[in-house]
């Protein structure tokens, strides 16, 4: 039986009237890739803020290697080893894709209130930093201002920066958004790598991707679990197929 | 304290607040529609209590003075938002707060130039040079009275304006949205023009209105504007009903301060405002904190 | 390159100055410089970390009573106790004032240390005890003689600047730089931003008490203008005038409206409306300072 890494126990969060997220009961196993699927304001992505710390729940527990971190805030949880990325992309427009991931890399020192040595002289922040970048296929584009590059490559550079904070646990908020195909082929094939011996909870639309990558996936539907299983049973099942992929999947 | 002096601190603590509403009503108006932190608001105050005196003097009658003053504030108003307010939509608070600290230290030249540095003490109507009697030994000016009376009128055709008319649904979808305002045709330049000349008249007001109270002075401007700032602070930025709660608040803490320990009334104030942001730091009716 | 030899140059001038004994030029530099140590520092949170605050003035003034206080009530004037003692109470006072303020975001931080500023204002310029609207006089000073401050004063800009442009290569200057450009991404990164925030407000908090420490030194004088929020919008003026984001910028922008002032005093009564024009031209025209029109440079 492969340990829960990450587990939600009837996760609430409303807005005003609203259950953006209701009473959503899941559990993430170490190694796998967990897609959460489901139509447009299913709270998939409200889901991904609560389990990263960015939102508050209302209601419910989020535990994270069996230790409550339901009020734990987005740097601890960083720092538990839980990395994500954006939606739209979330960089330093300004920095270049070096420095986006040096800061990145940098997070993992014991301390970084450090103020009288050179954060150049800290080999082993560098080191990790590039290994990150090459990994995402940016060994290149170093000096490049993160604001300037195309979208395909802001997602790579999202996902850099999250691989060089060393996490255990990585949220993808659709990572395939706005991608033109052969972008998207590309950071499906990143995505891949990346998993293998990770745990992914990944959000995203585009089914393709989610059934060749997934191990497990969940459908979300207003806010509720509406079906858990292998990819191949979630395509199997007839209340999906109805409320949901019936719609997308021709 | 005596009961009647107690009632009297009372009153004076509202109707100072009720006056500091006037001022911070404008302030947190012109940042909740037009987004910008306008440190030259309290420079409108005493503009007007400036305009006051000087056109009382000249015509006679304070009444006339402030019947005469209103449109010039308004016309200031204007020209300040098409000259200078109306090129920082898009900056950032940085430049907004130098530039309308600019104007703060340009209008301050402009009074020392125009008027000077003397302290100005403005007359009452003669009509309304009465008092009424509060208990048995305090009484209450007329003109404190109307000047009170008149902050709730205002304060209450603001409220039926903002929440019953069509021009008040502007003001609030721009509160809550600029873009929903540009969605929806409504033409952005006329609303920020109008609702910043709005808040120049309020604080115009405010300052005609005080100025047989506090007389004339340079610099009035600087400890109302600060003192809305905290108001507005406590209400809440851009809630009209949160400046008139924190305003009552600072107006009440600030008259009892100076009566129950003199020499700290300022800081109490601000003691209540460390409080509020301790305990709420978007204000008390500002949106609810959120870890975002 | 071009930047440190002119820097070098101008800090090798400064320096010069002091071997003059003129006492009006030792006088004057001197506190331009002190206004330079007052830009840099306010700098690292505006241009550096992104706070707009206004309490710096407070921090300056916190200290320089405190060095009057000292020196008037227990004879206490020696520079190793004294010097210490005030920047610490700067900075004690910045970690309360600075934990309280940064509760508050964007505007709400801007309003909140204004209101800080102004409360602290009120207090001395109202309590008698304090010296009153008059301000105090500094009995005896750390340093006697207008050479000798003038030459501390000197030491202390380029320790400043030195200091201030190490912690910004350090990993701490990358965090504030992160913040700076996306804080809620950095703190998503595993960064408490919050306690960077105020470690960087305490920090330029307790470099301006010794602006304020050096003030009181050169002047003999501290008064509760010089705590006001105006003295605050001046420095940030300063700030902006001088290109927010470098160190360089801020610290020449001090020595520049220390000449505007000056000169401009002699030319009209009211050179005030002057500084007013400059400071509405620098943010409608000219939003990167002069720094900005140097090429080429992005950071100190």
């Amino acid at each position: 039986m492969p340990e829960v890494l990450l587990q939600t126990e009837a996760l609430t969060r409303r807005f005003g009237a609203l259950s953006a997220v209701d009473g959503v009961s899941l559990a993430f196993e170490e190694g796998q890739v967990h897609a959460l699927i489901g139509p447009n304001g299913a709270g998939k992505s409200t889901f991904l803020n609560l389990l990263s710390g960015e939102l508050r729940a209302t209601a419910g527990l989020i535990r994270f290697r069996g230790a409550d971190v339901t009020r734990t805030a987005p740097d601890r949880l960083s720092r538990m080893g839980l990395g994500r990325t954006y939606q739209t992309a979330n960089l330093f427009p300004e920095l270049s894709c070096a420095d986006c991931v040096w800061l990145a890399a940098q997070s993992r020192l014991p301390s970084s209130m450090s103020f009288f040595r050179s954060a150049e002289r800290y080999a082993q922040v560098g080191v990790r930093a590039a290994r990150a970048l090459e990994w995402c296929g940016l060994a290149a584009r170093g000096d490049a201002i993160a604001g300037r590059l195309s979208y395909g490559e802001q997602r790579q550079l999202e996902i850099a920066m999250m691989l060089a904070t060393e996490p255990s646990l990585l949220l993808l908020d659709e990572p395939l958004a706005g991608l033109g195909h052969d972008e998207a082929l590309r950071i499906v094939e990143l995505l891949r790598k990346v998993a293998r011996g990770r745990t992914v909870v990944l959000v995203e639309h585009d089914m393709d991707a989610v059934f060749s990558i997934s191990d497990a996936v969940t459908v979300l539907v207003d806010g509720r679990v509406l079906a858990t299983g292998s990819p191949s049973e979630i395509r199997a099942s007839a209340a999906v197929r109805e409320a949901y992929l019936g719609e997308e999947i021709p | 304290m005596s009961l009647s002096l107690f009632v009297l601190q009372i009153v004076n603590g509202i109707e100072y607040g009720l006056l500091l509403f006037l001022v911070a009503s404008g302030l947190t108006l012109v940042f909740g529609v037009l987004g910008v932190l306008n440190f030259a608001h309290g420079s409108f105050y005493m503009l007007g209590a400036y305009l006051a005196w000087w056109l009382s003097e000249r015509t006679g009658s304070l009444l006339l003075a402030i019947l005469l003053a209103i449109p010039a504030m308004v016309l200031i108003g204007v020209a300040v938002e098409r000259l200078a307010i109306a090129r920082l939509y898009a900056r950032d608070h940085l430049s907004q707060v130098l530039l309308t600290y600019g104007l703060v230290l340009l209008f301050n030249e402009l009074q020392r130039a125009l008027w000077g540095n003397d302290v100005h003490g403005v007359r009452t109507p003669a009509a309304l040079a009465w008092t009424m009697p509060l208990g048995e030994t305090q009484t209450w000016p007329a003109w404190r009275a109307l000047t009170a009376l008149a902050c709730v009128c205002i304060g209450v055709a603001m409220r039926q304006i903002v929440l019953k008319t069509r021009f008040g649904m502007r003001v609030r979808a721009g509160a809550s949205n600029a873009e929903m305002v540009e969605a929806l045709g409504i033409d952005v330049r006329r609303l920020f023009a109008i609702v910043f000349s709005a808040g120049t008249a309020l604080a115009g007001l405010a300052g005609m209105l005080a100025a047989p109270l506090t007389t004339v002075y340079p610099g009035m401007g600087e400890n109302v504007l600060i003192l809305s700032f905290v108001v507005v602070v406590i209400g809440g930025i851009g809630s009209i009903r949160g400046a008139f709660f924190g305003a009552l608040l600072v107006g009440l803490a600030d008259t009892f301060g100076k009566v129950l320990l003199p020499g700290f009334a300022s800081a109490i104030v601000y003691a209540v405002m460390a409080a509020v942001l301790l305990w709420r730091p978007r204000g008390l009716l500002g949106p609810a904190f959120e870890g975002r | 390159m071009k930047r440190r030899l002119i820097l070098l140059a101008a800090a090798a001038a400064l320096g010069a100055v002091a071997f003059s004994g003129d006492r009006f030029w030792l006088q004057f530099l001197g506190k331009a410089m002190i206004g330079s140590i007052l830009a840099m520092s306010l700098d690292l949170l505006v241009g550096f970390t992104g706070l707009v605050s206004l309490a710096h003035s407070a921090f300056f003034g916190l200290a320089a009573y405190l060095l009057a206080g000292l020196s008037n009530r227990f004879d206490l004037v020696n520079p190793i106790v004294t010097l210490p003692l005030c920047v610490a109470f700067a900075a004690g006072c910045a970690l309360i004032i600075g934990w309280l303020s940064l509760r508050a975001t964007g505007v709400y931080f801007i309003m909140v240390t204004l209101a800080f500023t102004q409360m602290l204002f009120y207090l001395f310029n109202d309590s008698p005890a304090l010296g009153g609207s008059d301000g105090l006089f500094v009995k005896a000073r750390p340093i006697e003689g207008r050479a000798a401050a003038y030459v501390a004063i000197w030491t202390a800009v380029v320790l400043v600047y030195l200091l201030l442009s190490r912690m910004l290569r350090a990993p701490y200057g990358r965090v504030l730089e992160g913040i700076l450009g996306n804080e809620q991404r950095t703190r998503s990164l595993g960064y408490p931003t919050r306690r960077y925030k105020l470690v960087a407000f305490v920090i330029a908090g307790a470099l301006a008490g010794l602006a304020g420490y050096l003030d009181a030194t050169l002047h003999g004088f501290v008064n509760p203008a010089q705590l006001g929020w105006r003295q605050s919008g001046l420095i940030l003026v300063t700030v902006l005038l001088g290109g927010k984001g470098t160190l360089y910028g801020p610290a020449l922008g001090a020595l520049l409206l220390a000449f505007i002032e000056h000169y401009g005093e002699r030319v009209t009564a009211h050179w005030n409306a002057l500084i007013a024009a400059l400071v509405i031209a620098v943010v409608l025209f000219l939003p990167r300072g002069l720094a900005g029109l140097v090429p080429g440079t992005r950071r100190a």
